[in-house]
């Protein structure tokens, strides 16, 4: 479901960003740029310490009582310290250990994380289970207690230091680096570099360590916080190495000499605010990074109705809306003039431009077309379950005299699902997996007749599943011992759990094997008979539409092409782009049948061509067709199509249609 | 035109290929032995150079574990794989990796199959740089050239240096068929390559696999489970079921009689765009049973629509029918199908 919303985003959404936007996204985001700006401050700081700081902090000077804890003055902006010495000088050359001990820190983490990481990731298997029990040891174990233990039996120096905090670091990145590797090496490109011959050194370097790379680094940024807020640590208990200023070595010397007791509070709250400084700097840099590389999940957006409920809109008058008026008895549903648009950057584009269609009772209906046409958009602003961003802009959706876009959540709910429901493509992803199917069935029905008591519902859960070829005991199982096939039927099954009227199937077997395509197909035919059910096919087969539909709506970039009978569409298509589709669609029984692409690509939403959507790899193009959309022109037989060819009067064009039928149709 | 005269580009005997099933802790506590999944169960056939086969069957046949054996991404239980005349099991590692230039893939998903860091070029030039041919940066920069060109990226200059996602999914697809065309292969074996494409696009990449067949004699197999594709494209095909084959012959010769259940089945549920020539379709009950539970005798018989009595308990070779058309069922010869008549008159 997602996937094929995607396909119908802005820009088909890139794998991963090319590199040179990720700088400019991470200093677009206020947590980045704010966090950029804090680490430069500091770095700057630690680089020009010598010629920023008004004293030097390491030269041995002669101490009075009365230097001792000077209040700050012109002199020692910040005061002096316990030994005498200015406390901004102090800071300002502290910089360079904590930032020294952070970074280096912080690169031996992220060498032992990575390594470990990749290698758990990549082998798997036996290795990589022994690397993440070493790991999870490491990250259980308490850190601070173990430094401690490490620096005071080894001494402390600035190496030691650093080395132990790096080397006890780098479990979360190593666990981060493992999950990343373990889903690039699935991933489709990996393989297809083993299957043309590549090594194991090739493909980590080439193909896995630039998709890792990012992940790492950010982390890293992260891990540079928590390093200084050791190093401050270890320097407050007394570990720190004694011969170098660092921001927690003031500390401690501050707390040790009676600061607080001299009420001195320069020499405390400055060391204390510049490990706040770096830290957040970090964080913010850090998590930005990460936002930036890892962005998680959007909200489905199924879950729930973005847009407020709305006056019923008005139709755009200047939109003819002619219809072929066909069968006496009134249609079932009218969809009249929906247009959809999609919210973007560059501002809203038009998803589904102007499509008006009929479905009468017990009719099956089939809505063609490939991605980006908006077939799918169609049912879902329908339905109104539009992704998050799209927005129905005007037209109706007239369901046995309502219309649907206009009606409160309350009445909606009644009408969707009981009465009009949907069954999506990929059912895999629509069943609750930690519930029982039967229990699933069986409270979709309670939720539209909450009069029916629990046993009763369970009954008719159990026939309803039989009803679709779900043995009722299989009721008591979970989705995840069905398989697809299965799952299917049992998304047919809630969708029939309230008797509806209509039946929307989005791709009802596009996942599945042929044979259990055919099965399904012929249990929705089944039941739409049995049930008197009005069907609509949304589908990019034309073979499953001629099989199957009454009436087929050939729709491109948002507009509905072509709507004819089955029988006379594939017989005589009318438009160029259907002509065209049929031209390039194998048929078994016709192997002989050279077939032909079509040249070009379908247009994308947010540069649809300003006349006919088509014109750009239609074969009759001409001056019009670039300049003005055609509008839907009524045929014989109840047929339309949207295509100035077709036009009455204009005959010349019409002759040119009438020859560019296929030779076997 | 496949040319049937010339020695096979490949030639596989009795593949077989067996997963370890997995033993839970009760199963090991109770000394079950694993239970072993037999994915592919003794495939063979062979491909002429020019020759585009079809391998077909639902999820779980077998048809896409064939392929990755033949392209040495899974080890073989047994078998042979004869490329080129030279038995793929006998050769050293170096030998194997010269081998292995001459057979390429061209993967289902172009959305996937591309490095999105990698620029087309790049790309294309992987596999020359992994197998050390094209030499000098010119000599490679003149092959990706021609592979682009080949794979109808024309001008190749103007796809060259893009990312992968600044292109569509058909010129994707094509990228990936370049990157296989750049070591000059004599086989490319293609899973499912169009089944991800929109249907306006599919037509051409299938044009393309044909006509490097039939202009530069590249052999392909196709590895796919829409016959309909397959009655445009392939010269041969070979049905799979359960890890075997169960029909194999001209594409044409099998889709229009066909000789096995399956294969009837099968072809009659292929959705036609045609309103006015719907029939009824052969429509199988259940799915596909479980490899690791493969029915005695003729794998087929518990969904078989003719099954009689000897099924169960005879498996069926491939029975020659003339023209390299064979089936592996007991009804194609004379003696099981007077019994299976003789049955039926004694039923009614």
């Amino acid at each position: 479901m997602t996937a094929l919303v995607e396909t119908q985003a802005p820009a088909a959404a890139p794998l991963a960003p090319p590199r040179a936007g990720m700088l400019r996204t991470l200093l677009s985001r206020p947590m980045g740029a704010i966090g950029v700006a804090m680490l430069l401050v500091a770095l700057v700081v630690a680089v020009a310490a010598p010629f920023l700081a008004p004293y030097d902090p390491y030269e041995s000077i002669r101490v009075t009582v009365f230097d001792i804890y000077q209040k700050p003055s012109a002199a020692h902006l910040l005061g002096t310290d316990d030994g005498g010495h200015d406390v901004l000088s102090a800071l300002i050359y502290g910089a360079r250990v904590s930032l020294l001990v952070g970074f280096s820190a912080a690169f031996i983490s992220f060498l032992i994380g990575g390594l470990v990481g990749i290698v758990a990731g990549y082998r798997g298997g036996r290795t990589g289970a022994a690397l993440m029990r070493f790991t999870d040891f490491f990250l259980v174990v308490p850190d601070l207690a173990l430094q401690i233990v490490i620096v005071a039996i080894a001494g402390p120096s600035l190496l030691n230091i650093i080395l132990v905090i790096g080397a006890l670091g780098w479990t979360t990145s190593a666990r981060l680096v493992r999950s990343q590797t373990l889903s690039v090496r699935e991933r489709k490109f990996v393989l297809r570099a083993r299957a043309i011959g590549a090594g194991d050194l090739h493909i980590l370097r080439r193909h896995i360590l630039p998709q890792v790379l990012p992940l790492m680094i950010a982390n890293m940024v992260l891990v540079v916080s928590l390093a200084i807020l050791s190093e401050s640590t270890l320097a407050f208990i007394g570990l720190g190495d004694p011969t170098l200023i660092s921001w927690g070595q003031m500390l401690n010397f501050a707390f040790d000499r009676g600061a607080v007791s001299a009420g001195a509070w320069w020499a405390l709250v400055p060391p204390g605010l510049a490990i706040v400084w770096v830290v957040l700097g970090t964080t913010l840099l850090g998590t930005a990074l990460e936002d930036v590389l890892n962005p998680r999940l959007k909200r489905h957006h199924l879950e729930r109705e973005r847009f407020p409920r709305r006056r019923a809109p008005a139709v755009d008058p200047q939109r003819p809306m002619e219809l072929p008026q066909g069968a006496a008895t009134a249609p079932l549903l009218s969809v009249r003039d929906l247009v959809v648009e999609f919210e973007s950057p560059s501002g809203p584009m038009r998803a589904v431009d102007g499509v008006s269609f009929d479905l009468r009772r017990g009719e099956t209906i089939g809505l063609v077309g490939e991605s980006g046409s908006g077939k799918t958009t169609t049912v879902l602003a329908m339905l109104r379950l539009l992704p998050p961003g799209g927005r129905v802009v005007s037209g109706q959706v007239l369901f046995d005299g309502d219309d649907l876009l206009a009606l409160g959540p309350a009445e909606l709910r009644a009408v969707r699902w009981s009465r009009l429901s949907i069954v999506f493509q990929g059912a895999m992803n629509a069943l609750n997996p930690v519930r029982t199917v039967g229990d699933q069935v069986a409270e979709a029905i309670r939720t539209h007749e909450p009069g029916i008591g629990r046993r009763a519902a369970a009954v008719r859960g159990r026939e309803l599943l039989e009803r679709v070829g779900i043995p009722g005991r299989r009721g008591r199982d979970y989705p995840h011992t069905y398989s697809g096939g299965m799952r299917q039927r049992a998304m047919i099954a809630l969708a029939l759990a309230c008797d509806p009227d209509v039946i929307i199937a989005d791709e009802p077997t596009t996942a599945l094997d042929v044979m259990i395509q055919a099965q399904i197909l012929e249990l929705l035919a089944r039941l739409s008979a049995e049930l008197g059910m009005a069907t609509i096919m949304v589908t990019h087969d034309l073979g499953i539409v001629g099989e199957r539909c009454d009436r087929v709506l050939v729709m491109y970039g948002g507009i509905i092409a072509e709507e004819a009978e089955a029988g006379r569409l594939y017989a005589h298509p009318q438009h160029p782009y259907t002509q065209a589709l049929l031209a390039s669609f194998p048929d078994v029984a016709h192997p002989d049948r050279r077939l032909v692409g079509i040249a070009g690509v379908p247009p994308r939403l947010d540069n649809m061509p300003p006349g006919c959507p088509f014109a750009p790899r239609c074969p009759y193009v001409f001056d019009r067709c670039l300049a003005e959309r055609p509008p839907a022109f009524p045929l014989t037989h109840g047929r339309r199509a949207s295509c100035f060819l077709v036009e009455p009067g204009h005959e010349r064009a019409a002759a040119a249609a009438v020859t560019a039928e296929p030779a076997d149709a | 035109m496949p040319d049937a005269g010339r020695a096979p580009v490949l030639e596989v005997q009795d593949l077989r290929k067996q997963f370890r099933g997995q033993r839970s802790l009760v199963d090991v506590l109770r000394r079950r032995p694993a239970r072993h999944v037999t994915a592919v169960d003794g495939v063979s056939f062979d491909i002429r150079p020019g020759e585009v086969l079809a391998l077909v069957g639902e999820s779980g046949c077998g048809k896409t574990t064939t392929g990755n054996l033949l392209l040495g991404l899974l080890p073989a239980t047994a078998g042979k794989v004869i490329l080129d005349g030279r038995h793929v099991g006998s050769l050293s590692n170096r030998d194997l990796l010269r081998l292995r230039r001459n057979v390429q893939m061209i993967f289902q998903d172009p959305y996937e199959s591309l490095n999105p860091r990698m620029r087309v070029r790049d790309i294309v030039a992987e596999p020359l740089r992994v197998h050390r041919v094209g030499g000098t940066t010119a000599e490679i920069d003149g092959r990706v050239r021609e592979a682009l060109e080949q794979a109808g990226l024309k001008p190749a200059d103007a796809y060259q240096h893009r990312l992968p996602f600044e292109l569509s999914g058909g010129q994707r697809q094509r990228v990936v068929i370049a990157a296989a065309l750049a070591l000059r292969p004599s086989l490319l074996v293609a899973d499912e390559p169009v089944s991800m494409l929109d249907v306006s696009i599919r037509a051409d990449i299938l044009n393309l696999l044909r006509s490097l067949a039939d202009e530069h004699g590249i052999s392909v197999l196709m590895i796919t489970h829409d016959l309909s594709t397959v009655a445009a494209y392939a010269d041969r095909i070979a049905v799979m079921y359960l890890g075997r084959i169960v029909e194999i012959g001209d594409a044409r010769t099998v889709l229009a009689d066909p000789q096995h259940p399956y294969t009837r089945a099968l072809r009659s549920v292929v959705p036609v765009p045609d309103p006015s020539a719907r029939r009824r379709p052969v429509i199988l009950a259940g799915e596909t049973p479980d490899p690791s539970r493969i029915p005695s005798g003729c794998r087929f018989h518990p969904r078989c629509p003719v099954a009689f009595e000897a099924c169960p308990r005879v498996d069926p070779p491939l029975y020659e029918l003339g023209e390299g058309h064979r089936a592996a069922c007991l009804l194609v010869e004379p003696e099981y199908r007077a019994a299976a008549e003789r049955e039926r008159l004694q039923e009614d």
